[in-house]
């Protein structure tokens, strides 16, 4: 099941090289052994390689997530309830018969899902869902990550600190609170006065009064290309781009790790050189705190 | 002059990381990626060995990297709320290092996932 996630176009062989297409010791026949639904609120291209695709009503995909999770216990759900959502009973029931009756699924959901009206309740109402349809039989659920290395930057994260984004260091430890730490909020309430910005291009995809903020504090940019962020910013420095010219290893989503081979020889340095450099140089002036209360630092690992 | 060939190369363009790509480069650029999708094609083929850019630039005006390191430096030591964020297009090493300057700055961290 993809679900708010258009991959025919954003991640092109991600049906043929990982989910519906390969042929397996249990899936001797690829394709004709599985059922894909997609489930978005329009007519995308993926909708070509699905067997099932449901037209939701924008912003309706909580309250459909919800009635499929009372559909599947067999709970009474109301006829104006299933209408809101712009599907219809036969059209659910059909998919919870399948969706019980399959050996293994999977729901892959995009930022369809997880940026619209909702947000991370939506997702956290398709976990939910996906959880509980293991009374029923196997399924499990996993998010289209966009850009390159975002899901080494959860396992980076969660390796380093114990927590995978929104998290702040200043009482000298890591704590976690999204909404709170999380760069959008902290950017629209003005709340922090510098920031470092590698491997993103903010200026070009934020709102408006993030990119404000952005401006009026020195912004730090590391970036193959000159990008919006690097027009706003204090300081770029142009660095190779992973795995074309820098080395490294890159997580897929599925969180098995790669290693990179770059092709080329850059005349810029790595992203890791020069973090690792201005980490050296921040080292050599005074900490942050008075003389004798520094916390114990994470040492990075090998 | 023969173009060298990478088998198996990664795709780093999205987050599938295709790991079956195959190569053929010069010192310069990347003239085919075999198994590559549109995307992945258009990853491999837009960046060059080229010299495109300013090693740095502080304030719009070009820099050497000495300088910019020093600059960053300054900037984020002096801030008392500094923000390290991003490390989508980048190598878990880096992110690594991203991880130690939040820590050391008592700063913030956080990547595209909470966008």
């Amino acid at each position: 099941m993809y679900w708010g996630g258009n991959p025919a176009e954003c991640h092109p062989r991600h049906f043929t090289k990982y989910t519906i297409m390969q042929k397996s010791k249990f899936l001797p026949r690829g394709r004709k052994d599985r059922t894909m639904v997609l489930v978005d609120i329009r007519e995308t291209k993926s909708v070509k390689a699905s067997d099932i695709f449901l037209q939701v009503r924008p912003g309706k995909d909580f309250e459909l997530i919800t009635i499929l999770r009372a559909l599947i216990k067999d709970q009474p759900v109301g006829d104006d309830q299933i209408a809101e959502t712009g599907l219809t009973r036969e059209v659910l029931e059909d998919l919870v018969k399948r969706m019980k009756a399959a050996k293994f699924g999977c729901m892959f959901f995009g930022m369809g899902l997880s940026m619209t009206r909702g947000k991370h309740m939506n997702s956290a109402a398709l976990l939910t869902l996906a959880a509980e349809m293991n009374a029923y039989t196997k399924f499990v659920a996993m998010p289209m990550r966009g850009h390159g290395n975002v899901t080494g930057a959860d396992v980076m994260m969660r390796w380093q600190t114990g927590y995978p984004f929104g998290i702040t260091f200043n009482r000298g430890y890591p704590r976690y609170n999204p909404g709170e730490f999380s760069t959008v909020d902290v950017l629209v309430r003005g709340d922090c006065d510098a920031a470092f910005i590698i491997g993103a291009d903010p200026g070009g995809t934020m709102p408006q009064p993030a990119i404000d903020h952005l401006k009026r504090i020195p912004t730090i940019v590391l970036d193959p290309h000159v990008t919006h962020t690097s027009k706003l910013a204090r300081v770029h420095i142009t660095t190779a781009s992973q795995g074309i010219a820098a080395p490294g290893t890159a997580y897929r989503m599925d969180e098995i790790p790669m290693p990179l081979k770059p092709a080329l020889k850059s005349p810029y340095p790595t992203d890791e050189d020069v973090v690792r450099r201005i980490n050296a140089a921040i080292s050599r002036k005074p900490f942050w705190l008075p003389e004798g209360s520094q916390p114990q630092m994470l040492t990075a690992q090998v | 002059m023969s173009l060298q060939v990478i088998d198996n190369a990664t795709c780093t363009f999205c987050g599938c990381v295709c790991d079956d790509i195959q190569l053929h480069h010069d010192e310069f650029k990347i003239h085919k990626a075999k198994k590559a999708c549109v995307l992945g094609t258009a990853w491999f083929l837009n960046h060059t060995a080229e010299r495109k850019y300013p090693d740095a630039l502080i304030d719009g005006k070009e820099a050497t990297l000495d300088e910019a390191i020093e600059a960053a430096a300054e900037f984020l030591h002096e801030a008392d709320m500094p923000l390290v964020y991003g490390m989508s297009n980048t190598t878990c090493e880096a992110q690594r290092e991203c991880a130690a300057l939040a820590d050391q700055l008592g700063g913030l961290l956080d990547s595209h996932t909470s966008l």
